[in-house]
């Protein structure tokens, strides 16, 4: 945690965060007095979420999304917890580096999607082709911007051409320079009633959406592939696709676990807020869930490693993912029933 | 040094959700273990990818076209989108004996949908 001057001088908080989306939204908040954690973003906006994209591929490996597409869980948050906000996109890049630069002189901080490949300030294994990272400008300094970038620890320098570079990048991973900041805030939002719409909602994305790739069905649907992938692919090309696996499970700023450690820090927070115990309980539940995920991805590792191999087989893999399915379908239904009996 | 190390001291740690004594949930900086190596072998592979497709350059087997595609991370869907040229023209500009005739015009718009200065785009670095 550190404090950094924004350009009117006011002081920011950097926190640092497990996810870049909810992480911004919270500081955005949490700047103009409003407390709240960053799991309760996740929970408000129903950021819990699962899709197996066989057909987008990321450098040669499948997407498998933990979580609601990019922009959802920012939008679904401030509009339950009554924000209005500022939100723009442009064609033309000088035009949206200049905005930019009036905004800040305004002495708001500004939201920023970027292309993670193009920031100049990351490292190899944080460059992905993925136009949706989220990160702050509180000001600018001499040829570039000071910026909080929440996934990481402390705020950094970029200079503006990178900047502008990552905000504008031909292709069809282009944010096109999408920048947001708040108008106003609700100063004592109605954080019961919100809570209640995010799980409803998760509940419904969870079990209700009738397509074979998302929700519990899409974890069934990937187990199937695991389990089959070492005879269709080959062990060196099964492997590659388990790791591209694990990656989005535990790597892609999820906080641990495919967001599940996340929503049941959500759950703690939610069931202190209601006192209720149904909620307490549902979160040792999620724990559960978090746990099994991350067997699956030490499971992986060790098929990766080729260690105990009578143990650690793709089929076993696949098992765990199973277990998911299962586990969080029960999850999800009992939940539906909890949020039934709590009163906004 | 061994890939995982080398790509995970970079001082740029993301945080996870932990248990702490008391059961809440507490932010902690320590990768876990299944992460590291996946990561280092989606990385090793990425990079042998890379290198070998700049050996087949050199040896006129791929344009170069072909390595800054894949440098950049993107498939020839992505670049044809980027760059504003048809999937099929840009499936036939990774053959070496047909990019070598492409007018400049054509060029141009790779080396700005790719972010490289267009004599470099001729070539791939020989180390």
């Amino acid at each position: 945690m550190t404090t950094e001057l924004a350009a009117n001088g006011k002081p920011f908080v950097h926190n640092h965060g497990a996810h870049c989306e909810t992480a911004v939204t919270s500081a955005l908040f949490r700047y103009q007095g409003v407390d709240i954690s960053e799991p309760m973003i996740f929970g408000i906006g129903s950021g819990i979420f699962f899709g197996y994209l066989p057909s987008v591929k990321l450098v040669h490996l499948q997407v498998t999304a933990f979580r609601n597409r990019p922009g959802s869980v920012f939008r679904k948050a401030a509009q339950r917890l009554g924000a209005n906000l500022v939100i723009k996109t442009y064609r033309d890049p000088q035009k949206g580096m200049n905005e930019l630069r009036q905004v800040l002189k305004a002495g708001h901080i500004v939201g920023l999607a970027t292309n993670l490949y193009w920031l100049p300030y990351v490292s190899e294994r944080h460059r992905h082709n993925f136009g949706g990272h989220n990160i702050i400008a509180l000001r600018e300094t001499e040829g570039g911007f000071r910026i909080s970038d929440p996934t990481f620890g402390d705020p950094v320098d970029c200079s503006s051409e990178g900047l502008e570079q990552a905000r504008f990048v031909p292709g069809p991973n282009n944010p096109r320079g999408f920048m947001y900041y708040t108008k106003s805030i609700n100063p004592h939002p109605d954080l019961r009633q919100a809570c209640i719409k995010g799980m409803k909602n998760s509940c419904g994305l969870m079990l209700r959406i009738p397509l074979p790739i998302f929700g519990v069905r899409g974890m069934r649907f990937l187990a199937k592939k695991i389990i089959k992938s070492e005879d269709k692919l080959g062990f060196e090309g099964a492997c590659r696709n388990l790791a591209g696996t694990v990656r989005w499970v535990e790597e892609t700023g999820t906080g641990g676990a495919g967001f599940r450690y996340m929503y049941a820090a959500f759950m703690q927070e939610a069931s202190e807020l209601f006192g209720s115990e149904d909620l307490a309980r549902l979160s040792r539940d999620m724990t559960t869930i978090g746990d099994t995920w991350r067997e699956f991805s030490v499971m992986s590792a060790r098929i990766i490693k080729q260690r105990n191999k009578t143990e650690a087989t793709f089929a076993n893999a696949g098992g765990l993912i199973l277990k998911c399915a299962d586990l969080e379908e029960a999850f999800f239904k009992n939940l539906q029933k909890a949020v039934k009996k709590l009163k906004a | 040094m061994d890939i995982e190390d080398e790509i995970f001291s970079d001082g740029l740690p993301k945080a996870y959700y932990k248990h702490d004594d008391k059961g809440r949930y507490v932010l902690e900086t320590d990768a876990p273990w299944a992460e590291k190596v996946s990561c280092a072998l989606i990385i090793a592979g990425n990079r042998a990818n890379l290198e070998e497709i700049r050996k087949a350059v050199l040896a006129g087997q791929k344009s170069p076209l072909c390595y800054y595609m894949e440098l950049r991370q993107m498939d020839p869907g992505m670049l044809a989108k980027a760059a504003g040229i048809a999937t099929f023209r840009v499936k036939r500009h990774l053959r070496p004996e047909i990019f070598a005739k492409l007018k400049p015009s054509v060029l141009d718009r790779y080396s700005k949908a790719l972010r490289i200065p267009l004599e470099e785009l001729k070539t791939v670095p020989n180390i």
